[in-house]
């Protein structure tokens, strides 16, 4: 009975001593010790925290190889695999990780739009809120800094740069045409609807190998990967009608738009200063498919088409009668990319646009068909090498093939076209030396078969983070871009234009608020310059043109202090000269304005269960030439100042309301001047002041979402 | 001595039968959260969810403490680095059990707090994709309480804020709470109970 009674003991004594003691201590890299980090061997109960001096013990029945654990929230996980017994008197140093929300970010140049960035100028909301934006995404852009108010174009000019310096980018692949055709003097509209994004990167400088053929900017957009409802979407609008639907299946969704856009009857209300034999008339469709694989990789297709009808007349200080205008156009868009994962931490994207533009213009007399045929090709290799550094190679084929016609009055044709095929590589590394310090680092090459040249363009930009809030940018980069379509059709023998930027950054973020203020010093050179008034087959052409721009862009949003309130104010100072095209010398271009501000406000009235926007844009006046002076835009136009209100009223989750009047106050805005071609019986140039069709504009829309969740609707009825 | 030795076996054998590390860790887990310590129950709950790789639960609680947690955090970088480890969790959590209510209305939560810190960023995201994850979650467990007081609780803030009736989602409401009183534990340390909640839920939205 006693050796019953002693074998007994003897098992638990045993049970005990075959228990291992692991033990260490957990430091940062300056020797500090980190409180509450989790350690455990791996697939066991067996674990504690570190305490407050670091330190942990546990006591394990485990035997043999096992694997050690170490983790805590940004820093890297440790793991350690070996026998238990060897885990003893452990002293752990782990690394940060630099990958966290709080580290460093690669971001001279950039602003961010969109829920998944670190740091959000603009929010999805944004887009469709901001007053005098009027439901255009180019539009809400245009209230971020960096970007000139030219209100009578529409599209983005970017820090001295013209509309063309900028390129738009769906899903990396290129957008050739992404802006709706218009009259002189009327602003354009970006074509994308602005609801099919997620994400939105504005660079206005400094960015990466991967884009090309942009002197000034690039514009990134997103699509939605996963739309998160089905739903039909009607929006009954001032100008139009709009029909959405989408449809989601197990792996696969759809989503399509149309749209019917005719301002006939808005302008028999309001007439404004154009004689419209025919109003604008817009059809415009689109669809995303979606399709999700086996192997996780996303197939993503986006097809758009839209025509446009209009004719008009608009006053001409020349022509008694006014300038003939019109205009239709067909526009098929096609974008498709799929997005893979292979083996060794590689992800792969392989992707193609397509556009095919056609437009036939009659100006007085002469007819124009133009009829643009473009694609791009691209495949893009990312691989995250370890947590620290990130490749990114890829390669692209640009095609475009541009046909035009031109028809006098006594049919006499002219017939130009050319083909501009460009092939570009890339290949670029992400280095996160730290959390606090890291650098991005590519070179990119182009061929321009057309031109038959190589060019070269290294890109560097660098991040540090001073303290918690803070950070320091450096960004420098060299870019190319061939010269605009309209010189291709008359000339050929070019070189591409060049820019080199120079940015420093510094930006600060916290709770709700951005500061962000960035200095840029950009150099263009080999710019097309020609001998004649106009550029003509005739002319002469070199590309001996040169500029610069610098300025300094500040951009505060605050969505803290003001309950309910998000704000921001931008302001670019740009100092801009260029002397090419007809320049005689070095001159500001019109389009430059020096002080551009805008102050957007948003106030949500949960009582009205409304959000009221203001926003307010000013520009200083711009240049113009003035035949009654001596010199070459030798003259300024007034300042341009304009006030915008919106009001958007929530009737229930799935109707809203929305109104919104442009340039309230109707201040008189003035963009520019023509002048007579002859002088009057004085010897003075008359002149007529080009000014928006229309001093103020309005807009009222009502939306409706339809979406399958049965209570909500049912909700509606009772 | 006899005794002795039969008193001793008992307890050994008794130690043995009681609770198994799994039910031991889960309990202690359990006891830290109702203590708040939150870093260490979350940080236990990782330890067991390491061992019981096929088993939602450690992962699920992990998750859910932290996004309980989330509420309180003021601080968006912190909020984000905090939501996101939630995530992983529950992304764990959902590839051992598919098609879970639980752990749908989980994620729902969690869209939750993104919404409830900051609605013009998070909003048009999330309000869409909580209405179908809920929806789908009723779908499954037509009648599981926290899925039932969960879709109405989201509803009625909506309701309340356009002015609507909120009588149809009060109604699921006292629903929950009958469901709650009958609802037996499929298993121990199931997601279970929570009257508590829509009895509070009842007094502070529909009785005015």
């Amino acid at each position: 009975m006693k050796k019953l009674l002693f074998f007994i003991t003897a098992i638990c004594q045993i049970s005990l001593i075959a228990q291992t003691t692991v033990s260490g201590k957990v430091i940062d890299k300056k020797g500090e010790p980190i409180i509450g980090v989790n350690v455990y061997l791996d697939g066991t109960y067996d674990g504690t925290s570190t305490n407050e001096k670091g330190a942990f013990s546990f006591s394990t029945s485990e035997k043999g190889i096992q694997t050690l654990k170490i983790s805590f929230v940004s820093y890297e996980t440790y793991t350690k695999t070996a026998d238990v017994k060897t885990f003893s008197k452990l002293l752990i140093k782990l690394r940060e990780d630099v990958n966290t929300l709080d580290a460093v970010v690669l971001n001279a140049g950039t602003l961010e739009a969109g829920d998944n960035a670190k740091v959000t100028a603009l929010k999805p909301l944004d887009i469709v809120t901001t007053a005098g934006a009027m439901g255009d995404f180019i539009g809400a852009l245009q209230t971020l800094p960096g970007t000139s108010n030219v209100s009578e174009d529409g599209r983005l000019f970017v820090r001295g740069g013209e509309a063309g310096e900028t390129q738009i980018f769906v899903d990396g692949i290129r957008v050739f045409t992404p802006y709706s055709p218009t009259p002189n003097n009327i602003p354009t509209r970006g074509r994308l609807s602005p609801f099919l994004f997620k994400g939105i990167t504005f660079s206005t400088g400094g960015y990466s190998a991967e884009y090309g053929q942009a002197l000034s900017s690039v514009l990134l957009l997103n699509s939605v990967d996963e739309p998160t409802e089905e739903k039909t979407d009607l929006s009954f609008m001032t100008l139009g009608l709009g029909l959405g639907n989408t449809e989601i299946w197990k792996n696969k969704s759809l989503s399509v738009n149309a749209s019917y856009i005719n301002l006939a009857p808005y302008n028999a209300a309001f007439p404004d200063n154009n004689v419209w034999q025919k109003s604008p008339e817009v059809f415009g469709g689109e669809m995303v498919y979606r399709q999700k694989m086996k192997n996780d990789g996303l197939l993503k297709l986006y097809g758009a088409f839209s025509y446009s009808d209009l004719d008009v007349t608009q006053e001409d200080i020349n022509l008694v009668n006014g300038f003939r205008f019109g205009l239709k156009n067909r526009n098929l868009y096609f974008n498709t990319s799929y997005k893979g994962f292979l083996k060794n931490n590689w992800t792969f994207l392989m992707g193609l646009s397509f556009t095919n533009d056609h437009s036939d213009i009659k100006l007085q007399t002469d007819a124009v068909t133009n009829e643009e045929n473009s694609a791009h090709f691209k495949v893009r290799l990312k691989r995250n090498i370890n947590n620290r550094v990130k490749l990114n190679i890829g390669a692209e084929y640009f095609m475009t093939n541009v046909k035009e016609n031109f028809k006098d009055v006594n049919s006499n044709n002219y017939k130009n076209g050319f083909d501009n095929n460009i092939l570009g590589v890339f290949t670029e590394a992400d280095i996160l030396f730290s959390k606090n310090s890291a650098a991005k680092i590519g070179v990119r090459a182009e061929y321009s078969e057309l031109l038959k040249e190589s060019t070269i363009s290294p890109r560097v930009s660098l991040a540090y983070k001073a303290g918690k809030n803070g950070q320091f940018s450096l960004a420098y980069g060299q870019f190319y871009q061939n010269p605009k379509n309209d010189y291709f059709k008359l000339n050929t023998n070019f070189k591409a234009e060049n820019t080199s930027h120079t940015i420093a950054n510094y930006q600060y973020v916290k709770n709700k608020q951005i500061l962000r203020i960035e200095a840029y010093y950009k150099k263009y050179n080999d710019l097309v310059k020609y001998d004649t008034e106009f550029s003509e087959p005739t002319s002469i052409y070199t590309n001996d043109g040169f500029g610069y721009s610098k300025g300094l862009d500040v951009f505060w949003r605050d969505n803290n202090t003001f309950k309910n309130t998000d704000y921001w104010v931008s302001y670019s100072f740009l100092d801009s000269e260029r002397d090419y095209k007809n320049y005689p010398n070095s001159a500001t271009p019109s389009f430059v304005a020096k002080h551009n501000v805008s102050v957007v406000v948003k106030h949500f009235v949960t009582d009205w269960k409304s959000q009221i926007g203001m926003s307010y844009n000013y520009a200083s006046g711009r240049n113009f030439t003035n035949p009654n002076l001596a010199g070459f835009l030798n003259d300024k136009v007034k300042s341009f100042n304009t006030v915008n209100a919106n009001w958007a009223y929530l009737i229930s989750q799935q109707k809203i309301l929305y109104f919104s009047i442009s340039n309230v106050l109707g201040t008189k805005n003035i963009n520019g001047y023509q002048y007579a071609n002859q002088p009057n019986n004085l010897g003075v140039f008359d002149r007529r002041a080009i000014t928006p069709p229309a001093d103020r504009f309005f807009f009222i829309g009502f939306f409706w979402t339809i979406s399958d969740n049965k209570n909500d609707n049912q909700l509606n009825n009772l | 001595m006899k005794k002795i030795i039969f008193i001793l076996l008992v307890i050994l054998s008794g130690n043995m039968m009681a609770q198994s590390p799994y039910e031991k860790e889960m309990s202690k887990a359990m006891q830290l959260w109702s203590q708040q310590k939150n870093t260490e129950a979350v940080q236990l709950f990782e330890r067991i969810a390491s061992a019981e790789k096929d088993n939602w639960l450690p992962s699920y609680y992990a998750a859910t403490v932290l996004i309980v947690e989330g509420f309180s955090i003021k601080d968006e970088v912190k909020l984000t680095t905090h939501l996101k480890r939630a995530q992983d969790l529950l992304d764990t959590a959902n590839y051992i059990s598919k098609s879970n209510p639980e752990i749908i209305i989980t994620q729902a939560m969690l869209n939750t707090v993104y919404v409830a810190f900051d609605g013009q960023k998070y909003g048009m995201k999330y309000a869409g994709e909580n209405a179908q994850l809920y929806a789908a979650a009723l779908k499954i467990a037509p009648n599981n309480p926290r899925v039932v007081l969960g879709k109405a609780q989201w509803d009625i803030g909506a309701a309340a804020f356009f002015g609507q009736s909120t009588e149809p989602f009060c109604k699921e409401i006292k629903r929950a709470i009958e469901l709650f009183k009958k609802e037996k534990q499929k298993e121990k340390f199931a997601p279970f109970g929570g009257v508590e909640r829509a009895q509070q839920a009842l007094k502070e939205q529909c009785v005015k």
